[in-house]
């Protein structure tokens, strides 16, 4: 055990070592910005503070940003250097700050990541290397064809939908690249333009779209001028007008270009929901657009319009006046706008939501359990020393850091949405790795024997590491709004969290059987070995599936017993139950086959493998199935990292198998044969 | 010492019934089936992404045997319903009649029994349960429940002013089991005329001979339309079964021929049913493939269909309808149904199930559909829940304290750590 322990110290070692120094090695993208002028951090904190309702909650900005440049880029922040060679890193709320307010200056940001350059010279962009970032100016050129062959795509993709998933309509690598990089490509044109309608001359997205006398139109039109100036006009009216051809005159001309001007910053304006709205029963908030838009069809409403709108033009008034003026402007604008949504019990918890993410609980519970991992692996240099002993306790207490920050931010994830811990996917990795490193914990706690605290680490670096990756990749907000049916907080204090219990141990008693055969199969190349030490873990196994057993089977009936309040049926061999329900027969083949004498040591920890298989596919793969009614826990793209986790579980299995052909050798050598051909144990 | 294997076995029949006790009291047989229904679990589970939820339910779940490839290899199986049974006897007999009863076994006595009480309510719930809807509109109401997924042929005799009088029924049992090429000649007692069904298909749609995919259409062209079979849809609800119907007048009068298609029933509860009608003498019928229905011994009336989103988005907060029951003999009752807190009455069961019609936008007159149920065993699982969780708890108690015990008198003995 102990060479074998050596042997992976090192690794880890070589490992942390090599992997920093290839991030040193990376380049940065080169922008095509001569220098770049960071934001002071106290403009940025007043920035990030602004209020916005999407996906019908109201939130801060600073939410809005991360996971907006998370979309783009699958990062947090932008990195690169400028024309005179200095190197940047930008925050997203900085970056978001340029996006709204220095837009010509986010253009030349490499924010979009393409992973195949085949998807860049399919729109005619000269590629860069095969995975690199683009700024909005790189790809211009090729934008029109983007445009082209993402709506292509759209289309495929909804007769994909339509056609129960017929392969034909599936879009590739590179179509799907494209589709997401033309979506991506969109959001930013709608926020480059967003204040558009307050900057005067500035169109800033594509100045090409309006002909040149337009342009020049544009320079001297105050949007908020003008509607108070226009008769009242729905939306479709001005779709209608604008459409028309103009008139002859001079003064007609000027009129549509105006109209179309108006329309254009209308259109723009879209989708971030800045302020509340004027009737305190109204729950829906609206953005500049919807603002012009009620505008120009009630004159009645102009005078608040008028006062809304204001406020932005301020802020970009002020921007343009010195950063100082900036600042004020901002507080200014937030001071009110938190003062409306508090009127109406909204935003409470934006504070506490920007303490979540600016706190990075999760990424420092990472860090907390790959430093225990470090010192744990320190202590296997002196195993059974008193140094040893004491690093060990420390790597249980480092440990013990970790799983309190990633309860800390379960809780104030909690607290901001008012709900129990786990209400979708990404807080199901976050609530079991803080079961399963609590377990393991527990388990160090009765045993002393290291190998609970073992457990716990690594339950904690491939939790919180993984709970990263599905941030990054699905790339959208995390505190999602529930539907009808999980509006429930009693269901989803019990079963969710039973059956989420239930998940964390069968995980727990993989870990279990991984170092069980592991350390058993690495020992068959040496003389001595602990036979205690192994039937320790066995035991240790056997409890974890049991209590395995007790959560999955409580949470599966509970589960039961909701759907038949909910849906009508206590079970319906929907994809999701099915998962909980192999989890209990896994168990109980397990246990039963202990009994029947058909499993024993290594069956235990071979079986929870097995286990841990049935407990992943439950857990992710039928999300990725695509049918049941779990519809709000679907997600896409997995299958590559669960075949990859079960091929390596294969890998412990098939140490476990020679195991078992080594003993069960040992054992017939053991017996003699009489002539009579009967067996007998010698 | 002669080891068991060596033993020899008496399979003389008066032994029989000891072997069949042994047999399905080992533990030997409680992990096989447990290991099979894993198996079948699997297999019913990915079948869904091909077959839908109901057809990977009835081949898997609901049946004694059923094929299925296994790596590209025809394998038979035993299906859910027998494994079920065999599991149910290796439980009753195995963990509670053999099982010697001792305190330390008290625990898993308890779930077994617990575990039991869910198997028999299964089965109750699958031989004796009933559901359907009922979809209403604000101010409509009804004591009718409709099936999800069975469809009968309906002959409706119509008075003079084309309201129905008492249907004769091919019951959906029946209809469901015919072949595309089968013909069927029924002498129906009640009617002056025999109904001859043929060219039944379970998912259908009617389409005009002029267009071009008609050409690969065969079967009969009728008021220049072919009935073109489709591949079943994985949401089995979503099937429309058509048929072709020949009217024969007992009377030696011409026969009569239509095409039926359950797209002419409605989808909506304010539309009303399309039947095909024709004449024999001078009554007038009309044939229609309708959705088989039953009633609840009260009528439900929808007040107000409550329906939200969360600000901004498409997604459904909250939907729930205010409804008065009407009884006979009983006073009206104002109820709420929503999601999660259904209403139970007489049996009956009331879900807030879903609403159309679909795409409806903010403002739209929307109805109300309720899943209803009929299940005898409605809360055996929760109390099966409580039996079987006190029952695990006891003895994993147990278990702990024995294991903790252990571990620290082996650890004060034997040091063995990473």
């Amino acid at each position: 055990m102990r060479s074998s322990l050596h042997f992976l110290f090192w690794g880890v070692f070589a490992l942390l070592v090599g992997s920093g120094s290839l991030a040193e090695a990376r380049e940065l993208p080169k922008s095509a910005l001569q220098n770049y002028v960071p934001w002071q951090d106290e403009t940025v904190h007043a920035f990030e503070n602004l209020l916005v309702q999407q996906d019908g909650r109201v939130k801060p900005v600073y939410t809005v940003a991360r996971f907006t440049l998370l979309q783009f880029l699958g990062k947090s922040s932008v990195s690169f250097e400028t024309q005179d060679g200095e190197p940047h890193r930008l925050h997203y709320a900085a970056w978001f700050l340029d996006v709204l307010f220095r837009g010509e200056i986010a253009k030349d940001l490499p924010v979009f990541v393409i992973d195949d350059s085949e998807a860049v010279v399919q729109i005619g962009v000269s590629p860069k290397s095969k995975r690199d970032r683009y700024s909005y100016n790189e790809l211009l050129p090729g934008r029109a064809k983007l445009a082209e062959l993402s709506a292509q795509y759209a289309e495929k993709q909804d007769q994909h939908e339509k056609s129960e998933k017929d392969p034909e309509f599936e879009l590739d690598r590179i179509e799907g690249m494209i589709l997401t990089l033309g979506r991506n490509i969109s959001s930013f044109e709608y926020l480059v333009g967003q204040f558009g309608f307050a900057k005067k001359g500035e169109l800033l997205v594509n100045g090409n779209i309006l002909p040149p006398e337009l342009n020049e139109l544009a320079k001297r039109l105050d949007t908020v001028e003008m509607m108070e100036k226009m008769p009242e006009m729905t939306l479709d009216q001005l779709v209608q007008t604008v459409r028309q051809q103009p008139g002859a005159t001079e003064e007609e001309r000027m009129f549509s270009g105006a109209l179309r001007l108006f329309f254009f910053h209308a259109n723009s304006a879209r989708g971030m929901n800045f302020f509340p709205p004027q009737d305190p029963a109204d729950e829906v908030w609206v953005s500049a657009s919807d603002l012009m838009l009620a505008g120009l069809a009630s004159k009645e409403k102009r005078p608040w319009v008028k006062e809304q709108l204001g406020g932005i033009s301020a802020l970009v008034k002020a921007q343009g006046e010195g950063e100082p003026a900036f600042l004020a402007a901002l507080e200014a604008f937030s001071v009110k706008q938190h003062a409306m949504a508090e009127a109406r019990g909204e935003g409470k918890h934006s504070k506490l939501e920007i303490q979540l993410y600016r706190g990075k609980w999760f990424y420092y519970s990472l860090v907390s359990f790959v430093f225990a991992f470090v010192v744990m692996a320190f202590s296997w240099l002196t195993p059974g020393s008193k140094v040893g002993k004491t690093l060990l306790l420390v790597a249980g207490l480092i440990t013990l850091v970790g799983l309190v920050l990633d309860v800390y931010g379960i809780t104030l994830r909690s607290i901001i949405r008012e709900r129990p811990p786990i209400t979708n996917l990404y807080d199901t990795v976050l609530f079991i790795t803080g079961t399963a490193v609590l377990l393991g914990l527990v388990i160090e706690y009765f045993t002393r024997i290291g190998v609970g605290t073992l457990v716990a680490v690594v339950s904690g670096v491939l939790g919180m590491f993984l709970s990263m990756k599905y941030e990054a990749k699905e790339a959208t907000d995390t505190i999602t709004q529930l539907v009808a049916v999980l509006d429930t907080n009693f269901w989803l204090a019990t079963h969710v969290t039973i059956i989420n219990i239930g998940y964390a141990a069968g995980l727990v008693a993989a870990i279990i059987g991984v170092i069980y055969l592991s350390g058993r199969f690495f020992a068959l190349f040496r003389k001595s070995s602990n036979p205690d030490f192994y039937r320790t873990l066995t035991r240790m196994n056997y409890g974890v599936i049991c209590f395995c057993l007790f959560f999955s089977l409580v949470g599966t009936v509970l589960g039961g017993i909701w759907a038949n309040y909910s849906w009508g049926r206590f079970w319906g061999w929907d994809p999701k139950e099915n998962g909980a329900l192999m989890i209990c027969l896994w168990t109980l083949v397990i246990l039963h086959g202990r009994m029947a004498g058909w499993i024993r040591e290594i069956g235990v920890h071979v079986q929870s493998l097995v286990l841990a298989i049935i407990t992943t596919f439950s857990w992710w793969g039928v999300n990725n199935l695509g049918v049941g009614l779990h519809s709000y826990g679907f997600t896409e793209g997995v299958w590559g990292a669960l075949y990859t986790s079960w091929m390596v579980l294969g890998v412990f299995m098939a140490m476990g198998a020679v195991l078992w052909l080594k003993e069960r050798g040992e054992r017939a050598s053991r017996k003699v044969k009489f002539p009579t051909g009967e067996e007998a144990t010698a | 010492m002669a080891t068991p294997s060596s033993q020899k076995i008496d399979w003389s029949p008066q032994n029989w019934p000891r072997h069949f006790y042994r047999f399905f009291t080992s533990f030997k047989l409680a992990t096989v089936v447990l290991v099979l229904m894993t198996v079948v679990t699997l297999l019913g589970t990915l079948g869904q992404v091909e077959h839908g939820l109901h057809a990977a339910k009835e081949k898997y779940f609901h049946s004694f045997f059923f094929t299925d490839k296994i790596f590209g290899v025809p394998v038979v199986l035993p299906g859910g319903l027998i494994l079920m049974i065999v599991l149910f006897l290796n439980m009753t007999l195995g963990a509670i009649v053999k099982v010697r009863k001792r305190w330390k076994g008290a625990g898993l006595l308890i779930s077994h029994i617990g575990m039991l009480m869910l198997l028999a309510g299964g089965f109750v719930t699958w031989a004796f349960s009933t559901d359907g809807y009922m979809a209403l509109y604000p101010g409509m109401s009804s004591n009718r429940v409709e099936s999800y997924r069975e469809w009968q042929l309906e002959i409706l005799p119509l008075s003079k002013d084309g309201v129905a009088e008492k249907a004769w029924i091919y019951p959906a049992e029946n209809l469901e089991t015919m072949r595309s090429d089968e013909q069927r000649i029924i002498h129906a007692e009640s009617l002056p005329f025999d109904v001859v069904i043929n060219g039944y298909s379970p998912n259908a749609t009617p389409i005009p001979t002029s267009a071009p995919m008609a050409a690969g259409v065969t079967g009969k062209e009728i008021d220049g339309f072919k009935l073109s079979p489709q591949k079943p849809s994985k949401e089995a609800e979503q099937n429309l079964p058509g048929c072709f119907l020949e009217i024969r007048p007992r009377d030696g009068g011409a026969p009569i021929e239509a095409m039926l298609w359950a797209g002419s029933y409605r989808f909506d509860p304010r539309e009303k049913p399309m039947p095909f009608t024709f004449k024999i003498g001078d009554q007038l019928y009309g044939a229609i493939l309708m959705k088989k229905s039953w009633t609840v011994p009260f009528t439900v009336k929808l007040d107000e269909f409550i329906f939200e989103r969360h600000p901004g988005i498409m997604t459904a907060r909250n939907y729930e309808s205010r409804v008065t029951r009407f009884e006979e003999g009983q006073p009206e009752k104002p109820l709420e149904i929503k999601m999660n807190e259904p209403m139970r009455h007489a049996g009956f069961t009331f879900f807030q199930e879903s609403f159309g019609p679909s795409g409806s936008q903010p403002g739209d007159e929307m109805f109300s559909q309720f899943a209803v149920a009929n299940n005898p065993a409605d809360q055996w699982p929760l109390y099966s829940l409580i039996v079987t969780g006190v029952g695990l708890g006891v003895h994993f108690l147990i278990m702990l304290v024995n294991f903790t015990t252990r571990s620290r008198q082996r650890h004060a003995k034997t040091p063995a750590s990473l």
